[in-house]
């Protein structure tokens, strides 16, 4: 067997019992690995009705037939669950070495079921699979967790072992179930979206360790060689190596300002002055950057390791990427570096999504600004740009204490508390990332229709040749969606893969590696498959085409570049290029043609 | 001939493991690679697996370069009973990197996209 390794690791933490499955094979070829596999499994095991924080919920860590093959930007997994934050599907996806080392451990899938009666980790050494007692790291920030779990690991077994093993873990936040918190992986990366922090808190699980020695097989080594190695060069005459190496997306935050398409001030502006000064990025990496960091097997270590001076926050973490400094940033009203990096190191720490964190607090600036939240409520004054508040909260959020309590179930909580739900600047209530939909209308139609609500990861910039052209726009959503559904199933970088440049390559990488004869018209159908049956998972869960929605701050009122998103055009063409009803259910042909008849969950 | 290894360009992504593997085994697998990055919160170490030696040596200590302290153990490239990498997992038998051939065409370099990894003559 080529690319996938077969088996899957089934864990029930309220049974303490740890199985080996075998992959079903046609599965894994049908919905390829990663996202796809993981919603086909959580959809056929779990009612979508279930309590997301509930024992019955699943959370599935899922790597690709890519994973650990050292296919370019091939480094990523993917968490599959059912979201607290959105009563949605989750998808979230994160980079590192995790995925690879769980691959080489020998498992495509890790199925964490059940719920923990103490707090426990989980720790995979190839066929050595045991759940541990955690309760000496419970309540421990991320990084002393990992460096904790590093030390035992060096104690027991070598250096190298600790080298190799890879960690993930959960904060406070996700141990209190914060609505939004995430898993953090590797010093700094997150699993980031959805709040899959908190379903893992909700079992009790504080940390996964994975190392293995196994093999992933290439099925045509000497053409994936080739094929890299083409890649390769093609990166270094287009630059793009260089260019996302040296940057990263540092390069988006000057120029998503410059353009008025930057999330600022919870959305009321696309502008945010004092973000003037990020127009030149080096001002970022000349003032923070430790060194850049690769995941596994990425030539492009697009990943900053930052550091600030100030000893209240000593060592190091990953980021600020261009979303979080736009979340916490502009949104908020900040626009200090320094600020900007204090907030990332609080919610990498105490493992809360940089985003959702921000869309929540921004919208509570707002609530509070207005005149709808009283200060008496707060325990603090909380205009835009009060960092000391803002970090303040954060911690409280973390806790479930004080204000924090509600802030922890996300900014459409607290908007819908204090009457004004319209303030909320989100899609099925997970907040909206960077970039201003006002600024770039279809992005808008990329986040209201997204399965998971709105999602960086999920959408596309038009901004490439070949994507310019407005009247295909909505077409193209849909083609890029399903294109994305595909890359995150391999499991490969939607950052690399999301635009024309390089959209070829996943075929070519999956046919040298599996063997298997995908075609680029099979892949798509993959793709549109996985889309739908997420959407599937959505209906059955209780959504329905009224969560396909944007705040009427986008679609009411111009803020940018005197521009509205016409949502109420887009969406019924977008509906008619899906194949889906009026409503937004996909009809029983469109469910025949894709290979999912009978799986109408539907009403 | 030599690898010289610059290790402040090194990112961590390990290519230099997949494309040993892949050049000595067909298939990738990080433990059969003749070249090992390891990997700290401050840096990023490639390690290339030099001759075998049968004796553990007793010496371990702390190197200090450029004023950061390294694991001489972790330095050093020689394959030994005491050392964990440099061993077909299976068998136990010792790796040495041997440049990919004759000629000399280490893959490891040609997958390096930073260039933390170069070919020099000596």
């Amino acid at each position: 067997m080529f690319g996938w390794k077969g088996k899957i690791l089934r864990v029930d933490l309220s049974q303490g019992s740890c199985l080996v499955e075998d992959t079903p094979l046609g599965l894994a070829r049908d919905y390829i690995g990663g996202r796809g596999l993981g919603v086909k499994v959580l959809f056929d095991e779990i009612d979508p009705r279930v309590e997301a924080l509930g024992a019955e919920n699943k959370l599935i860590f899922a790597t690709g037939p890519l994973t650990g093959t050292g296919a370019p930007a091939g480094g990523r997994f993917i968490v599959v669950s059912k979201s607290p934050l959105t009563g949605a599907i989750a998808n979230s996806c994160c980079g590192g070495y995790f995925g690879a080392q769980l691959k080489f451990a020998g498992y495509d899938l890790l199925i964490i079921e059940g719920k923990a009666p103490e707090p426990v980790y989980l720790s995979i050494r190839s066929e050595e699979v045991a759940i541990k007692p955690a309760g000496h790291l419970w309540g421990k920030w991320t990084t002393e967790t990992e460096a904790l779990l590093k030390a035992e690991i060096k104690q027991k077994f070598d250096i190298w072992e600790a080298s190799d093993t890879s960690i993930v873990s959960i904060g406070p936040a996700g141990e209190n179930r914060v609505r939004f918190a995430c898993v953090m992986a590797d010093g700094g990366r997150a699993v980031g979206r959805s709040g899959v922090g908190a379903v893992m808190g909700s079992k009790n699980l504080k940390a996964i360790t994975a190392s293995g020695r196994g093999e992933v097989a290439i099925a045509d080594s000497e053409g994936f060689k080739k094929a890299v190695m083409d890649f390769l060069e093609e990166g270094r005459e287009n630059k793009e190596l260089e260019k996302r190496h040296m940057w990263g997306t540092w390069s988006l935050p000057g120029r998503a300002n410059k353009t008025g398409t930057q999330a600022a001030l919870n959305f009321q502006t696309g502008y945010f002055k004092p973000f003037e000064v990020f127009e030149d990025p080096a001002f970022i990496r000349d003032n923070i950057r430790v060194r850049d960091e690769a995941c596994f097997g990425c030539p492009f270590a697009c990943s900053k390791r930052s550091r600030i001076k100030d000893p209240d926050y000593p060592g190091t973490t990953k980021g600020p990427e261009h979303e979080t400094m736009a979340l916490v940033g502009s949104n908020c009203g900040i626009g200090d570096l320094d600020d900007i990096c204090r907030a990332n190191y609080l919610c990498n720490e105490l493992g809360m999504d940089t985003i959702t964190t921000g869309a929540t607090i921004s919208c509570a600036m707002e609530l509070f600004e207005s005149g709808y939240l009283p200060e008496k409520d707060t325990g603090c004054p909380l205009n835009f740009g009060n960092t000391a508040s803002m970090f303040q909260l954060m911690k409280e959020t973390s806790r479930r204490q004080g204000f924090g309590d509600l802030l922890a179930d996300g900014g459409y909580a607290v908007a819908e508390k204090y009457g004004h739900p319209e303030l909320f600047m989100g899609v099925k209530k997970q907040g909206m990332p960077a970039w201003h939909p006002q600024g770039i209308e279809v992005i808008g139609l990329q986040y209201a229709t997204s399965n998971v609500g709105a999602c960086h990861t999920k959408a596309t910039l038009p901004m490439y040749e070949g994507r310019k052209d407005p009247a295909h726009h909505v077409e193209w959503t849909k083609q890029d969606q399903d294109a994305l559904a595909v890359v995150d199933s391999c499991v490969l970088c939607w950052i690399i893969y999301h635009g024309p440049l390089w959209s070829e390559k996943p075929l070519v990488w999956l046919r040298a590696v599996t063997g298997v004869d995908y075609t680029a018209d099979s892949l798509a159908l993959i793709g549109e498959r996985i889309w739908n049956l997420e959407r599937l998972f959505n209906l059955k869960a209780g959504l329905s085409g009224k969560d396909d929605n944007l705040p009427p701050r986008i679609t009411d009122e111009p803020r940018v570049n005197n521009q509205v998103v016409h949502l109420d055009r887009m969406l019924p063409e977008y509906y008619r290029w899906r194949g889906w009803d009026e409503s937004g259910i996909p009809t029983p042909e469109k469910l025949l043609q894709l290979g999912l008849a009978g799986k109408a969950g539907a009403k | 001939m030599k690898i010289k290894v610059d290790y402040t360009r090194c990112t961590g992504c390990k290519l230099c493991e997949v494309a040993c593997s892949l050049q000595h085994t067909g298939t990738v697998n990080p433990w059969r690679s003749r070249i090992r990055v390891f990997i700290t919160e401050e840096y990023c170490l490639p390690v290339i697996a030099g001759p075998y030696t049968e004796a553990a040596c007793n010496s371990k200590g702390v190197r200090v370069i450029d004023g950061r302290e390294f694991d001489e153990c972790v330095l050093c490239r020689a394959s030994c009973p005491v050392k964990p990498i440099f061993k077909e997992p299976d068998t136990q038998i010792p790796l040495k990197c041997d440049f990919c051939g004759e000629p000399p065409d280490p893959q490891c370099i040609r997958w390096c996209a930073t260039e933390a990894l170069t070919l020099v003559d000596e």
